[in-house]
C-alpha cells in the first residue's frame, strides 16, 4: 500500500482525497524534527539539494556513498517537500476538494530555462497560503491567477493535452500544497528521480496497460510518456510499456485514440502493489 | 570523471534576461539560482541570480555555452585521468 495512504488517508479512498490534507499549515515542522540537511537557498529550484558530490560518487560508482545521501535527502524530501503523480481524473477530483486556486509560475522551469514569467504559467497552489501570495514577490513571479473550479480543470486538461504531468506536492508533509505539470528535462522532480533514482516524485497509484488487439501501431503515444517507460516494439509494431517503470500518469492513455492504453489501479498487480 | 563548469559572476549580470546559455546547452546541464533565499516583500535584484552548472553528468563538453556566451563568463573544462 501506498505510505503516503497508510499515514494520511484517514479512512479516504487516498490520501489526497482527505480534505483535511489541505487544511493543514504549511511548512509546520518544529525545530526539533527538522532535517539535519538545509536546502540551500543559493541554488533554488530544484538543485538545491543535490550537490556535485553526490553526482561524483555516482561517477566514480561509490554505492556505499550514494545510498547514504540518497537516503538523506529522501528522508528530508518526504518531510517537507516531495510529489506524486495523479492521473488527470484523479487530479480534476482534488480540485473539487480544494479552494482557493491559482496559477503560478514555475520554479523549475525558471531554473533551467530562464523561462519568462509570462510564458511560466504552469504552476497551481492551492489553498488559503495562497491569499497571502504578495508577501512573497520571487516565489509569486509574474502575480498569480485564481481560478474558479471550472476553469481550473479546464486549464489542467489543457496542460495534460499539451504533454505535461499532473503531480501534487506537499509543502511541510502532508499538507498538499500545489499541482505541478511537469515534463522531462526541465522539471527537477522528474529529473531527479529518473536520472538519479532519488524519489522526489512517487509513483501514482495507477499504472498504463497496452491493449495488443486495439493497438493500431500508430505511435502517436510513445512521444508522451516523460518517465522513459514507453517504447515502441517494432517487431510487434505495438506500444510497449514498462510497467514497473510506469509512474502511471495517464498521458499515453489521454492520447490514443483507439483506447488501447487502459490505467488499472496498481494495487490490482501483487508485483506492483508496493513499487513506488 | 565529470567535466568542471565554472561561470564568472562579475561578468554575468543579468542571466534571467540573457539566458542564452540556458537555452543552447543540448543536455540542460546549466541552470539558474540566486545568491538570496525569498525574503519577505522584497524581489530579488536581477544582479543576484548566478548560472551554474547543476547537470554535470549530462554535460558532454560540446561548448555551446562557451561560444554563445557575451560576456565570455562561462569556462568548460574536461581533465582526463592519467593512468598510472
Ligand atoms: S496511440 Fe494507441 S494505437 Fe497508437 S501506438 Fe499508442 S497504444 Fe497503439
Ligand atoms: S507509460 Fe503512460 S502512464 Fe506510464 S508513465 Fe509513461 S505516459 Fe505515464
Amino acid at each position: 500500500m501506498c505510505e503516503w495512504c497508510e499515514r494520511y488517508a484517514e479512512g479516504h479512498e487516498r490520501w489526497y482525497f482527505n480534505p483535511a490534507n489541505y487544511a493543514r499549515k504549511l511548512y509546520k515542522i518544529r525545530k526539533e524534527e527538522g532535517p539535519e540537511i538545509q536546502p540551500d537557498p543559493v541554488v533554488a529550484g530544484g538543485m538545491s539539494l543535490l550537490d556535485r558530490g553526490f553526482l561524483e560518487a555516482l561517477d566514480r560508482k561509490d554505492h556505499e556513498a550514494v545510498a547514504k545521501m540518497r537516503h538523506d535527502v529522501e528522508q528530508l524530501a518526504w518531510k517537507v517537500h516531495f510529489g506524486q503523480v495523479v492521473t488527470l481524473e484523479d487530479t480534476l477530483k482534488v480540485v473539487d476538494i480544494i479552494y482557493p486556486i491559482a496559477l503560478m509560475t514555475c520554479a523549475c522551469r525558471r531554473s533551467m530555462l530562464g523561462l519568462p514569467d509570462e510564458e511560466n504559467f504552469t504552476c497551481m497552489g492551492m489553498g488559503t497560503g495562497m491569499y497571502k501570495w504578495e508577501r512573497w514577490p520571487q516565489t509569486y513571479r509574474g502575480g498569480i491567477q485564481f481560478l474558479a473550479p471550472d476553469e481550473a480543470k479546464d486549464v489542467i486538461t489543457k496542460m495534460n493535452k499539451r504533454g505535461l504531468v499532473q503531480t501534487l506536492f506537499t509543502f511541510g508533509t502532508p499538507y498538499i500544497g500545489g499541482i505541478c505539470n511537469c515534463d522531462y528535462p526541465d522539471c527537477s522532480a522528474i529529473r531527479t528521480t529518473v536520472d538519479h533514482g532519488i524519489q522526489f516524485l512517487w509513483k501514482g497509484h495507477h499504472i498504463a496497460r497496452v491493449d495488443n488487439e486495439l493497438c493500431n501501431g500508430c505511435t502517436s503515444c510513445v512521444h508522451r510518456c516523460q518517465f522513459k517507460a514507453l517504447s515502441f516494439s517494432a517487431t510487434q509494431n505495438k506500444a510497449y510499456i514498462d510497467p514497473f517503470q510506469c509512474f502511471g500518469c495517464g498521458l499515453c492513455a489521454t492520447e490514443c485514440s483507439q483506447e488501447a492504453i487502459s490505467m488499472v489501479e496498481r494495487a490490482s498487480m501483487p508485483a506492483l502493489a508496493n513499487v513506488w | 570523471m565529470l567535466p568542471t563548469i565554472t561561470v564568472d559572476d562579475k561578468k554575468c549580470n543579468d542571466p534571467l534576461a540573457c539566458r542564452k546559455c540556458l537555452l543552447i546547452c543540448p543536455s540542460h546541464a546549466l541552470g539558474l539560482g540566486t545568491k538570496v533565499g525569498p525574503r519577505k516583500f522584497k524581489e530579488i535584484d536581477p544582479d543576484q541570480f548566478m548560472v551554474a552548472g547543476v547537470r554535470y553528468e549530462k554535460c558532454t563538453v560540446c561548448m555551446d555555452c562557451v561560444k554563445v556566451c557575451p560576456k565570455s563568463a562561462i569556462q568548460v573544462s574536461f581533465l582526463t585521468e592519467v593512468k598510472k
